[in-house]
């Protein structure tokens, strides 16, 4: 651990590792953020992280390029959207079951298709995004390559945090969500459509959990697997707890996550004595304290998981 | 219960006896059982496990049925539902079946069932596995032998008995190769995880090791990613990994789970299984072998490393 204090190459590596551990349940925890804050549970970010995978390495394959791969995975996570909303704002039925539904469908829709369209060619590598330095920022010591030699996700991940940090707050249309979120009631009768803001903010949703799919496959490995969201859309939803439903708080938990997912893997060597596990369960550790120190300070948005009917109670 | 059920009725069966007679001998058909904990196209440890078994059917001209990604919770239901529907031999691909094996045994005297990496037989359990030191040491010797850095490092999954074995191994071949060598070991607690499994792959190389040797499930894939990037070299595990990355891989581990599966059914079939374990080393090829070298092993180290192997099965050196 001490090398990361005198070697900068240590650190750089460090911290690198930690962002790219973090930028899949960054997307997918800010996706989490823009469902939530319009009333529905978003428990399918699994499924959209595993369906972007999905779709990012067919269109991939298919295409030759990873744009194609982009558009493809954003789409299949939307899909997956489409249906937990047509689930749980169209037909009411509780948002928990729809999204763990969901979770199991992409599983097995996915290593089914997967089979079928990659088949032997499973283990080849996908075309991707490679690393675009910027000019000048690049060159600032250690931080520099960590955060501006990276690849075009990533840097989609910088706008999209502080954008819909923006349209949350400052906006109408965020007014609007945060409005349905904590009371349906008031903002239909303002008259806005309730079930048309839930239906976009989870579109919305999947697609970015859909983006950290694609940065699986797509800036990461290069290759599918079978449930290769391996529990990723559940730590994004821990996180977008401890960041008490705000995209930067999100932002920041995910980085926290990351770095103790890294630190997991480098401190082992130097104190093989500290369990390996100790580190897998601080996420989760950190969530709870997190629910616990900001017990009251903070709730959910008021109305997140009851269905709404106009008229209804 | 994500439970995929296919019973297969193997092909050789089919193309011997019409309809009206597999019906008639279905009875008394042999049928055997294997409920995994992973998906059958891991590349890994679970497809090598049902392909094991598909093969052996196949051979046997025997009936199977499987079921994949069978979470902890759910295996002690899903093995005595096979029981109790009568399959012959039921098999628990994964040591973490120990636990539930031994909770419903007894209830099916009738019944023998398979642990594979199990480390507990009983009555009518039998187990089976592979000397993982023994090929974990060749592996060792081998990279020690190729390393430039003189560094290496091995990727588990969780420490579990056989895993932190083969870890072992490798660590003291490597050593009895190069003496001023060192070996990392980083467990990532996750069989799946590709990112984890490439970036603990590139945080070992960030340390100095050349070569890596990883051995979760679906992981792997982004272990040998990470190191095909770098340009270093790999092992590769239970099959000859060299087909599917040529540049990387130096050489595999083959622990040949279709094969071993193949050999215990057979017996199982014959009547011949007893409750005891039965452990694959080099001295059966069959299942437990050295893979295809890679030109950047040297011929010498070749030569070396196929005497030594006649020294393990000899049993004249320590591998862990």
């Amino acid at each position: 651990m001490i090398d990361l204090l005198t070697d900068p190459q240590a650190l750089t590596d460090f911290l690198s590792t930690s962002l790219r551990l973090s930028i899949p349940i960054i997307f997918a925890a800010v996706g989490g953020v823009i469902s939530e804050r319009s009333g529905v549970f978003n428990i399918a970010l699994e499924g959209c992280i595993l369906g972007g995978a999905f779709g990012a390495a067919v269109g991939a394959y298919l295409i030759g390029h990873p744009v194609g791969g982009l558009l493809l995975g954003v789409f299949v996570a939307m899909m997956a959207g489409l249906i937990l909303a047509g689930l749980a704002v169209g037909l009411a039925i509780n948002q928990l079951v729809a999204g763990i539904a969901i979770n199991i469908l992409m599983l097995g829709l996915t290593s089914y298709l997967a089979r079928l369209i990659l088949g032997a060619d499973a283990t080849s590598t996908l075309p991707g995004f490679g690393p675009i330095a910027i000019p000048g920022l690049s060159a600032i010591p250690v931080l520099g390559p960590v955060l501006f030699e990276q690849d075009l996700l990533t840097y989609l991940m910088y706008l999209l945090v502080p954008l819909s940090w923006w349209v949350i707050y400052k906006t109408p249309w965020g007014l609007n969500l945060r409005a349905i979120g904590d009371y349906p009631v008031a903002a239909d009768s303002a008259g806005i459509s309730v079930p048309k803001v839930r239906l976009f903010a989870v579109l919305a949703s999947c697609a970015m959990a859909g983006l950290g799919g694609c940065y699986l496959v797509l800036s990461q490995v290069f290759v599918f697997t079978e449930h290769m969201s391996a529990g990723k859309g559940f730590i994004a939803l821990a996180a977008l707890i401890l960041g008490r439903w705000n995209p930067i708080g999100a932002l920041l938990a995910c980085l926290f996550f990351g770095l103790s997912d890294a630190m997991q893997l480098r401190l082992q060597f130097n104190s093989p004595d500290v369990p390996y596990q100790l580190f897998s369960m601080v996420p989760f550790l950190a969530s709870f304290l997190a629910l616990v120190v900001f017990a009251g300070k903070v709730r959910p948005p008021a109305a997140i998981g009851i269905r709404y009917e106009r008229g209804g109670k | 219960m994500r439970r995929i059920l296919l019973t297969c009725k193997a092909l050789a069966v089919g193309a011997a006896l019409t309809a009206a007679s597999v019906t008639a001998t279905f009875a008394e058909d042999f049928k055997v059982a294997i409920v995994l904990p992973g998906v059958i196209t891991d590349g890994s440890f679970n497809q090598a496990g049902y392909e094991g078994v598909q093969r052996a059917a196949e051979k046997l001209g025997i009936d199977f049925a499987y079921s994949e990604k069978t979470a902890q919770p759910d295996q002690p239901e899903a093995l005595s539902d096979y029981a109790r529907r009568g399959y012959d031999l039921v098999i628990g691909h994964g040591g973490e079946f120990q636990e539930s094996v031994d909770r419903i045994a007894r209830r099916f005297p009738d019944t023998k069932f398979l642990i594979v990496n199990g480390t507990e037989p009983g009555d009518n359990v039998a187990t089976m596995s592979f000397d993982f030191p023994a090929l974990g040491y060749v592996m060792g010797y081998v990279s020690g032998k190729t390393s430039e850095t003189g560094k290496a490092g091995y990727v588990g999954a969780q420490k579990l008995l056989f895993y932190v074995q083969l870890g072992e191994g490798f660590e003291k071949g490597f050593m009895d190769a190069r003496p001023d060598g060192e070996v990392f070991t980083a467990w990532t607690n996750d069989w799946d995880d590709v990112a984890k499994g490439k970036e603990a792959a590139l945080n070992l190389i960030s340390q100095g090791a050349d070569v890596i040797f990883p051995s979760m499930d679906n992981a792997v894939v982004g272990s040998l990613q990470g190191v095909k990037e770098k340009g270093a070299m790999a092992i590769g595990i239970y099959y000859d990994a060299i087909a599917d990355w040529p540049d990387t891989v130096i050489q595999s581990a083959i622990f040949d789970m279709r094969s071993a599966l193949g050999e215990v059914i057979a017996k199982a079939q014959a009547g011949e299984l007893e409750g005891t374990s039965y452990i694959f080393g080099l001295e059966t090829p069959v299942a437990a072998r050295v893979g295809s070298y890679s030109d950047r092993v040297t011929e010498a180290t070749q030569d070396e490393v196929t005497a030594l192997i006649d020294k393990i099965i000899a049993g004249e050196v320590e591998t862990h």
